[in-house]
């Protein structure tokens, strides 16, 4: 392998990578904002530049890939002064709102101006300042905090291929637009606000929510459709404030889908049923777990039944829920539901350029893997339904049959219910889910369930043993505290 | 454009003349595409030794030798490849692409499609600024003549070379006559410059191996192809620079406009003192920007140089577009620069961070100047900034922002100091 020295240490590299990323691989931060590994490379911020043996001028690290014997010099008198004053010409038009801005705490002009920019600023003229306009219900537009990266611009044309940002203007003036002010189109608007290095794009969603410092990241996966892009669930105490993608360069690379990155808000909907319920007079009523236990037994024992799971449930649930079928439901046949339209993974196909899938369940193919079969309607004889739901799968018409629920319910469509039993959504449980190309990914718990509602595997012993156990199971309850 | 009364021999500028724009001139006068069917016989690796031979070096500013550029061009390319003529001629200063366009067209789409038979080419384009409208359509004009009479089209003189020859016309910026930015702009995308690698010769024009060569350079390959490289070379008194010179000359002096001389043949002060008459009301020299508002400016003193490139790089400025901008005393040098600044902070793409940010607040410090609420500390300050500009852009047009404002501030010093208010304070 060809082998470079970047600030006097030696470093093997592929041919082929750049400067930064051949640094990166040896811990060696060069500072950079325009440059991003998915987007093409435009060397426009200047802030990577670095000295380089035998070249008069200062070299963009992003644009210039290394080669067999190069010498650079990151941390030279030059390269440094220049860092210093790249610094300086991005403040000198940047409003110091880091107090109110959502970005604080993970903004590289941030960072970076702590590393490498002055404490003293020298610039006493007027500010540029913009109005800004709106870009649609995903982003929020603060085009006085904008450096220019255009990794915005690069991104709608390049990744969400929809030339929907464009610059206006030149020079001083450039602003960054949608096109005819337009709002923004693509369904992978959240990304912007990931890929902008600064608070200039800032999630609609996400704003004046939470310091980003307070929170926390579990990694996890989107559990939007049969992609299984990788992604940090941020939450504090037992809150999801937001998603972001997790690079898995085999998945989803950089980026998510919109529809997969606000999923997380069913889970603190107020109307999802986080508290057993039972029918009681024609109503559902709360009731604690005993008697809704006791409930469900009453509504299954002695009566032909017939399981229906989510295709949005992990390995781990629906092995338990064979296994309890089996031996608690009289050997009741199972079957999956999930995506209208989409019965089996033949069904499954990319519905957009990118990364969208046509299973809006995480785990179509897991699923299949256990040999359950895709549900069609309710068998002859059946008398009761029992049905068990990550959150996702959309529920099959069951008629008239009496339903027991067990996962994560909404009042509405619960209102019928013979019992819910409410479980725990992909964002406080463990589990595998097998992604379309067979990989099996880890969903991780990030906060504890909500309310009342229990992890499977609890409801499931609870139901097996009956009423009043509770107690003789805290193995699953002890796994989401960790 | 006074011809220069038989002291020099001269290429072009005797034919500077509203009669000399038909074909029938072109052909009778100027011995028209003489050069093209001899070219059409030979191979392109004969034309391009041709005109390395001349010595013909770029007159866009730049100065690479125009042969050495040509042969960049890979022979064998999967994509097309083209011929762009750089007819931006935005650099302030500079006109003498205007008169080559508007008195001698065949002369530039002669030198056009021999280009594109020694690179392989069969496609042209002339970008041509925005404001050149009447250029626009009298290079229009000459390129149907041209097509009628088979000089472009399918099948050129009967050899079978096939060249088409477009004029596309900008929108008004500067900085579409920087190279990749014009290449962007002629694909109809911003007109941003690129980041290099890859060079044009490689990936220009929709991503086809491209020369990109100014207005005069293309308009003096018909000469050398027909007479000689080594005819053209001979005109040149230094070494590796051929040819004649189109001087544009303006600002206070008694008869501005248009000069052709030999490549080095003078100096500054004998252009402005022989030729153009001195300075206007005999009021003494201030200064000199000698190529284009973008060279750094020389001093009353510093004008014994040559007018050719290396001479001039000596003196530490540049010959660039031969644009000659002369100042008389009395003149305000600071307005002069902040009116230089302005332009360059307007014409910044805003792409690369250190022109964008760096040229705006320079030109707002001049301003401050100007307005007389300067601090003593701001032309340090200017220095400061134009030295972070200065080599550190994606392109040369932070470099041509910061060359006058360091030589301005450098050598005229006491004038920006003259309009601080007195006793200049501290912030």
């Amino acid at each position: 392998m060809p082998k470079c020295t970047i600030d006097g240490k030696q470093i093997e590299f592929a041919a082929g990578t750049n400067l930064i990323e051949v640094a990166k691989s040896a811990g060696i931060e060069i500072p950079f904002y325009c440059y991003h590994p998915g987007l093409s490379i435009v060397a426009q911020c200047r802030m990577c530049a670095v000295e380089i043996e035998g070249m008069p001028k200062l070299q963009t690290a992003c644009s210039t890939n290394a080669t067999d014997g190069m010498v650079v010099k990151t941390n030279s008198e030059r390269s440094v002064a220049n860092q210093k004053s790249v610094m300086e010409f991005l403040l000198i038009n940047h409003p110091l709102d880091c107090s109110i801005c959502d970005k604080s705490g993970e903004c590289d002009l941030q960072d970076f101006s702590y590393r490498y920019g002055s404490a003293h600023m020298r610039y006493e003229e007027e500010r540029r300042t913009f109005v800004d306009d709106d870009m649609g219900p995903i982003i929020k537009k603060n085009m006085n905090r904008c450096i220019h990266c255009t990794r915005c611009i690069r991104f709608a044309d390049e990744i969400a291929d929809k030339r929907e940002i464009v610059a206006l203007q030149r020079g001083n003036h450039t602003e960054i637009v949608t096109v005819e002010g337009k709002p923004l189109a693509t369904e992978y608007a959240g990304c912007y606000a990931d890929i902008c290095p600064t608070g200039s794009l800032t999630l609609k969603d996400f704003r004046f929510q939470k310091r980003v410092w307070f929170l926390k990241k579990t990694p996890s996966v989107c559990e939007g459709c049969s992609r299984g892009c990788n992604m940090d669930i941020s939450w504090e105490k037992d809150t999801v404030y937001r998603c972001n993608p997790r690079t898995n360069m085999e998945v989803n690379k950089w980026w998510m889908c919109d529809e997969g990155r606000f999923n997380f808000h069913y889970v603190h909907n107020p109307l999802r049923i986080v508290e057993p319920e039972t029918m009681s007079d024609g109503r559902t009523a709360k009731v604690d777990w005993d008697k809704a236990i006791h409930a469900a037994t009453h509504a299954t024992t002695g009566k032909k039944a017939v399981v229906l799971v989510g295709s949005d449930l992990t390995q781990e649930e629906l092995q338990g829920i064979q296994k309890f079928a089996t031996k608690k439901l009289g050997g009741a046949q199972v079957f999956h539901f999930g995506t209208p339209g989409v019965k089996t993974v033949a069904d499954d196909k990319d519905i957009d350029h990118l990364l969208k899938r046509a299973s809006k369940t995480a785990n179509l193919n897991g699923v299949e893997k256990l040999g359950i079969q895709p549900f069609d309607k309710v068998p002859a004889g059946a008398q009761v339904a029992v049905v068990f739901r990550g959150g996702r799968a959309q529920l099959p018409n069951l008629g008239s049959t009496p339903v027991v629920g067990v996962g994560v319910f909404f009042t509405e469509e619960a209102k019928n219910f013979a019992a819910v039993l409410p479980g725990a959504s992909f964002a406080e449980k463990n589990g595998t889910i097998i992604n379309w190309k067979g990989m099996e990914q880890k969903l991780q718990a990030a906060i504890p369930a909500v309310g009342h509602s229990k992890q499977l595997a609890e409801i499931l012993l609870h139901w097996t043993h009956g009423a009043a156990k509770e107690e003789v199971i805290p193995a699953a309850a002890g796994e989401i505290t960790a | 454009m006074e011809a220069q009364k038989g002291k020099w021999e001269t290429i072009y500028i005797q034919h500077f003349r509203e009669e000399a724009r038909p074909l029938k001139y072109y052909l009778d006068q100027m011995e028209g595409y003489q050069a093209l069917k001899k070219c059409l016989g030979l191979t392109p690796d004969d034309i391009i030794n041709e005109v390395k031979k001349s010595n013909l070096r770029g007159r866009g500013g730049a100065g690479f030798p125009t042969g050495t550029k040509w042969g960049f061009i890979p022979k064998q390319s999967p994509k097309p490849k083209y011929v762009v003529c750089n007819a931006d001629e935005s650099e302030p200063g500079t006109f003498k692409d205007r008169d080559l366009m508007r008195y001698t067209p065949h002369l530039l789409i002669e030198g056009m499609v021999i280009a594109g038979h020694a690179i392989g080419a069969n496609v042209g384009y002339i970008y041509i600024r925005g404001e050149y409208t009447r250029e626009a359509k009298l290079l229009d004009e000459a390129i149907n003549e041209a097509y009628a009479k088979g000089y472009l089209g399918n099948d050129v003189l009967g050899t079978g070379f096939k060249f088409d020859l477009t004029v596309h016309r900008g929108a008004g910026a500067y900085i579409c006559g920087e190279e990749t930015g014009l290449l962007n702009s002629l694909e109809g995308k911003r007109g941003e410059p690129r980041v290099k690698p890859p060079f044009p010769a490689q990936a220009g024009a929709f991503g086809g191996p491209t020369i990109v060569n100014n207005v005069e350079t293309l308009c003096a390959v018909p000469f050398i192809m027909r007479k000689g490289g080594e005819w053209f070379a001979k005109f040149g008194k230094f070494e590796k620079s051929g040819g004649t010179r189109l001087f544009c000359v303006s600002g206070h002096v008694k008869k501005p406009g248009l000069y052709e001389l030999p490549a080095g043949a003078i100096t500054i002060r004998e252009l402005i003192y022989d030729y153009c008459g001195g300075i206007l009301d005999d009021k003494p020299l201030k200064a000199v920007i000698p190529g284009g508002s973008s060279a750094p400016v020389l001093t009353a003193s510093e004008i014994d140089v040559a007018l050719d490139i290396e001479p001039m790089m000596k003196a530490k400025t540049m010959l660039g577009s031969a644009g000659i901008m002369v100042v008389a005393e009395g003149f305000d040098v600071v307005k002069l620069i902040r009116r230089i600044t302005k332009f360059y902070a307007h014409e910044s793409c805003g792409q690369c961070t250190p022109c964008r940010e760096g040229c705006r607040w320079m030109e707002e410090i001049l301003g401050r100047i100007m307005d007389g609420k300067g601090k003593r500390q701001d032309t340090d300050m200017l220095l400061s900034i134009a030295d972070n500009i200065n080599g550190k852009t994606l392109c040369a047009l932070g470099d041509a922002a910061a060359g006058p404002v360091i030589s301005f501030v450098t050598k005229f010093k006491p004038d920006f100091e003259a309009k601080m208010p007195a006793g200049g304070t501290h912030a």
